[in-house]
């Protein structure tokens, strides 16, 4: 009985993903170019918030997928991780609806 | 062997959902800290623009020198992985290495948030300047704090890694760290892009 509970705790510990020192370089080029761009964008011009959202949650997701693990470890971590994200982003929507800018004129209805 | 590491043995731990209940209360630490500097981010976003008066971000902040520290933070994400990559493998040494240059490239980034809060406040964007001062250092000076304790647990999980008889744990210590740090360049990669970039 302890022997399997040592294996099982063994393999978390240790899950059976490839860790590839090349995957995380890879992992890690991809998110300074990708900075890089961010960068450049600022002296374009460009519409700035279309190009550089798409970037940080895409930098974003190659940190927790790659870096947390969350591509190949426990999905009980993902649901923690995405219920905290789903709760951070409920509190922008909402903190957005009541103090951001209105989304309709109401001095136009008279 | 004195640089290698035996696998973790932690039976004698609590487990929760089937994983070591340490590793699940990081986790539930991320969660809340998402929900926390959402709030942060969301102060931030909406009193943007909102300032009568005193410094604004387009004249104050500036983008390559926060480009560099994003750089240090990047960086210092890849040598924790490679640390518990390391960690994982038994090679104690190398884990140690990079540990000590992912704390080294921590100070870095804290060292440049310094000199741009230090030229900040004498240029006048300070807490209580106006609203993008207040706003701008509680979100940033919030994410520091956190860095500073990043880095503070490093060395402590360093402490582990110089024993001359190896915590067997040290990987999950390790991985526990990284996960923490991971996050907190996570976030700063969202607060490059909405209070620098945008």
């Amino acid at each position: 009985m302890d022997d399997k509970l040592d294996q099982e705790l063994a393999k978390e510990n240790h899950p059976s993903y490839t860790t590839r020192w090349q995957e995380y370089v890879g992992v890690f080029v991809v998110l300074v170019v990708l900075t890089a761009i961010e960068v450049g964008v600022t002296y374009l011009p460009v519409p700035r918030l279309p190009v550089l959202l798409p970037i940080a949650i895409a930098k974003a997701a190659l940190v927790a997928l790659f870096y947390m693990h969350l591509k190949s470890d426990r999905r009980v971590f993902s649901a923690l991780f995405f219920f905290g994200l789903l709760a951070g982003i409920g509190l922008i929507i909402s903190m957005l609806l009541l103090f951001g800018p209105p989304l309709i004129d109401l001095k136009s209805y008279g | 062997m004195e640089n290698t590491l035996s696998p973790s043995k932690a039976h004698e731990e609590s487990v929760s959902f089937g994983v070591d209940s340490r590793k699940m209360g990081v986790w539930v630490l991320i969660a809340s800290e998402a929900v926390f500097f959402s709030g942060l981010l969301i102060n931030y976003m909406v009193n943007r623009g909102q300032s009568t008066s005193g410094p604004l971000p387009q004249n104050t902040l500036d983008i390559p020198l926060t480009g560099v520290n994003t750089f240090l933070l990047l960086s210092s994400s890849l040598t924790m992985v490679l640390s518990l990559n390391a960690a994982h493998q038994g090679n104690i040494r190398n884990s140690r290495l990079w540990l000590i240059a992912t704390a080294v490239l921590g100070l870095g980034f804290l060292t440049g948030q310094a000199y741009e809060f230090t030229h900040l406040y004498h240029i006048g964007a300070t807490l209580n300047s106006n609203l993008f001062g207040s706003t701008f250092f509680t979100l940033t000076g919030f994410h520091g704090a956190h860095v500073t304790a990043g880095v503070v647990w490093i060395g402590f999980v360093l402490t582990r890694l110089f024993r001359r008889n190896p915590d067997p744990e040290v990987p999950l210590k390790i991985e526990m760290v990284g996960l923490y740090w991971h996050f907190v360049d996570l976030i700063w990669i969202i607060i490059f892009t909405i209070v620098y970039l945008l």
